[in-house]
């Protein structure tokens, strides 16, 4: 280990900057080539050595999480209702190598959810706002250039629920130093969405629960930079600056105004401007204190035109138990500011231009606490023959994840997750 | 909006810890990097955590930037 020479030197000036932006600028983000929801982005991160174990091979992850929370702020019901709602996720990502260079990549799963909230919608219980089913596909191709440090990617998707039918497309590209000390990426994506609008039971005029159409746009940029520090030390900066045009309120979200009441037909639907500016920045930080233990860091700082402002801190401590089995106890504190637009049940005034009581844009704190396990012994956890020509498939590792979540406004959440990984020779 | 003292002293040792760093920044070559290639050394979220950044991104309203949505393709009642 070394000082570096001159060249080096403006570089960890521009580094020092970069990484003091969170203090200076208004945003919140951090670096996730890992998309797995919504996304055709592939994998940027910085290109490793290879890992002879599964060089060339086809990976399978399937992913599954049940989420459960409740609350009693629901939108639907003009901020007192109800937030009970359920969520099951399972997921298949599948990565392809063509070639040594070139990848492809399959993003495949649905989310089944259950919520008394939407159920409100009709005022009657079990109604046909009660539960959707929500299915997502995305598809990527990355490519390795000759200089083998820059890396090239499309990606498209889909997602249909019943009411919200989206498109996106999104290119991406990430160059590493020759030394490998450094990266940038760059990743922009764009989302092409239409809404049916569904309003609440007592606000229709024709006689349906859909009444028309309306369309979304978001437009994101997302950009990392990282850093090696020392054997022991990297970081990374990162921003993600968003633009959405178009339907940006809930027309199922009731508000109800304090001249008027809180009787039936008293409500409006939630109304919010048409586009909105989100500029996040944020900052990670990974040390490897020992070979038990390593310390992840990593706090944003978020704002947009909304008026909301918002701090997140979180920190993970991976406990290596043996070589191939780590435990991560994890902690995440958040708080925001109220949108401008937001005030609670019988707080507005008719008189007020836009206006929601979704507790989403409330002004909050929220603490999440959990614990991880991975378990991936090196020769794999087992091996299986596969149907597809006898192939003996390997499952490689484990991943299971329980967190739970509380927000000053009342709501808890429950989420675990579990990540299967295998590959196929 | 003030931050409690907790996550002040979180923060500031974060930044203190990512500038000391970086004011020490060094060339790392690749024989030297076995602590860096680390699963747990990783500069983004594991995989699994995106399920928690969807519905951080919904429940907060304060989302994007985090791999979980920014705004396509709902999901998010």
């Amino acid at each position: 280990m070394h000082h570096t020479s001159s060249p080096f030197v403006p570089r960890c000036a521009a580094a020092l900057l970069l990484a003091l932006l969170p203090a200076l600028a208004w945003a919140q983000a951090t670096p996730t080539p890992n998309r797995v929801d919504g996304y055709g982005t592939p994998n940027t991160t910085a290109p490793s050595p290879p890992n002879p174990s599964n060089h060339g091979e086809t990976e399978l992850n399937i992913l599954t999480s049940y989420y459960s929370q409740d609350g009693n702020r629901g939108a639907v019901e003009g901020g007192i209702g109800t937030q009970q709602l359920t969520d099951l996720t399972p997921t298949i990502i599948l990565n392809v190598p063509l070639d040594s260079a070139t990848r492809l990549s399959a993003n495949l799963g649905l989310d089944y959810y259950s919520s008394a909230s939407t159920d409100r919608i009709d005022q009657v219980n079990s109604s046909p706002s009660s539960s959707d089913t929500r299915f997502h596909a995305d598809f990527g191709y990355s490519r390795a250039l000759a200089d083998k440090r820059t890396i090239v990617g499309l990606g498209a998707g889909v997602s249909k629920e019943y009411d919200y039918l989206s498109f996106n497309i999104t290119g991406s590209w990430a160059k590493a130093s020759a030394d490998g000390n450094r990266e940038l990426s760059v990743a922009a994506q764009a989302f092409f969405d239409r809404a049916t609008l569904i309003l609440p039971v007592e606000l229709r005029t024709n006689g349906r629960r859909e009444n028309g159409s309306d369309t979304r746009q978001s437009y994101n940029l997302n950009v990392v930079y990282s850093q090696v520090l020392n054997q022991r030390l990297q970081l990374a900066v990162s921003t993600e600056l968003v633009a959405q045009r178009g339907l940006l309120s809930t027309p199922f979200h009731r508000v109800y105004f304090r001249e008027t009441g809180g009787g039936y037909g008293a409500a409006k639907t939630e109304l919010l401007p048409r586009q909105r500016l989100k500029y996040p920045v944020g900052l990670r930080l990974n040390y490897y204190a020992t070979d038990l233990l390593q310390v992840r860091g990593y706090y944003r700082f978020y704002n947009d035109n909304f008026g909301i402002t918002a701090h997140t801190f979180e920190l993970e401590t991976p406990l290596k138990v043996t070589p191939f089995f780590v435990l991560y106890p994890f902690y995440r504190y958040h708080t925001q500011t109220a949108a401008d637009y937001f005030a609670p049940y019988l707080s507005h005034s008719i008189a007020d231009e836009y206006y929601t009581s979704d507790y989403d844009l409330a002004n909050f704190s929220a603490n999440k606490v959990g614990l991880g396990l991975r378990y991936s012994p090196v020769y794999g956890i087992g091996r299986f023959k596969t149907p597809f020509g006898g192939r003996v498939a390997k499952f490689k590792a484990l991943d299971i994840r329980y967190a739970y979540y509380r927000q000053s406004t009342g709501l808890t959440a429950n989420l675990i997750s579990a990540d299967l990984s295998f590959t196929l020779p | 909006m003030t931050l409690p003292n907790f996550a002040r002293l979180a923060l500031g040792g974060l930044l203190l810890a990512g500038g000391s760093g970086l004011s020490s920044c060094v060339s790392v070559a690749a024989y030297q990097k076995v602590y860096l290639n680390d699963e747990d050394m990783k500069l983004a979220n594991k995989r699994i955590e995106v399920y928690e950044t969807n519905f951080e991104s919904y429940r907060e309203g304060a989302g994007g930037a985090n791999g979980g949505k920014v705004g396509g393709g709902c999901g998010c009642n």
